[in-house]
């Protein structure tokens, strides 16, 4: 299905620069970019639709990354055999 | 380990710092450890390992600087110099030829396309974790580390001993493979993936 945009056409369907943003828009989902850019950001997600669900993509990867990847619960002895072979070695 | 900046901290310190930088971060190395291995035995082994590791070199540890990463390090590098070497694991893959595949701008056009947003929030934890699992360690351990650790690039870089570039395009190779492995999941959820009609 065709994503449906206004005849005016409120984003682009394409992207002029595809790697370049997409490598903009990782590094600002990922903290490393400043907030001075992310004003351009918002500027560039509405202009874009690429961009725009690039970056929306991005960022539910990330959320299910962070919260819905299982955790191994840690053995309850490990620390203390850590500990115990500390005492060894001192 | 190098020998820059050694110190000589006394035993009160070293205890100190051990049970007070060290030790909060068990819980995220025993995970990054079994991520590493799938295996509960030898997540075991390598935490073991590199926190007597870390006691034996703490002269080099700088008190104050991050103690996560520093540990984080160790643990890696034990796991590529001892683990990997007598573990059963397939042969190294050429990652070479494979980030220089993943980084072409067609790649990217097309996994972005035909993954929605809705079928990615509607996968359970299994989904997510079986996805990361099947990487190939390299582009695993940068998602492990991003993602789920919090580290920074600069961070990374230091762990892994690669070029922040490196960090970076590892990163975005490793986000595509991730996506492949979404979207095939999110075939078989019957999610529509393509936009042909």
């Amino acid at each position: 299905m065709e994503k449906d945009l206004t005849p005016s056409g409120e984003r682009k369907l394409e992207c002029d620069d595809v790697s370049k943003c997409f490598q903009l828009l990782e590094s600002i989902l990922d903290g490393e970019v400043n907030s001075e850019s992310k004003e351009t950001l918002d500027g560039k997600l509405a202009k874009c639709q690429p961009c725009f669900e690039y970056f929306h993509l991005e960022q539910a990867i990330r959320e299910v990354l962070k919260t819905k990847c299982s955790k191994q619960p840690v053995p309850s002895e490990l620390a203390s055999s850590i500990r115990q072979k500390i005492e060894e070695i001192k | 380990m190098s020998e820059v900046q050694r110190k000589k901290y006394s035993e009160k310190e070293k205890t100190n710092i051990f049970d007070n930088e060290f030790m909060p971060h068990i819980d995220s190395m025993y995970n990054f450890g079994y991520r590493l291995t799938f295996d509960e035995d030898d997540a075991k082994d390598l935490v073991q390992d590199t926190y007597l590791k870390a006691y034996r070199f703490i002269n080099s540890f700088e008190q104050g600087t991050n103690a996560k990463a520093w540990l984080f390090r160790i643990l890696k590098n034990s796991f590529i110099n001892e683990y990997r070497k007598k573990s059963k694991q397939p042969a190294k893959v050429d990652y070479q030829e494979v980030e220089t595949y993943y980084n072409s701008e067609s790649v990217d056009h097309s996994i972005t396309s035909d993954l929605r947003v809705d079928a990615v929030k509607d996968m359970i934890g299994d989904e997510i974790s079986n996805a990361l699992n099947s990487l190939a360690v390299d582009f695993r351990t940068v998602i492990i580390l991003c993602d789920l650790e919090g580290f920074t690039y600069e961070e990374m870089a230091k762990i892994l001993d690669i070029p922040i570039g490196t960090v970076r395009s590892r990163l975005h190779r490793a986000r595509n493979l991730l996506k492949d492995k979404l979207r095939s999941y999110a075939q078989d959820m019957g999610y529509d993936t393509d936009n042909e009609d």
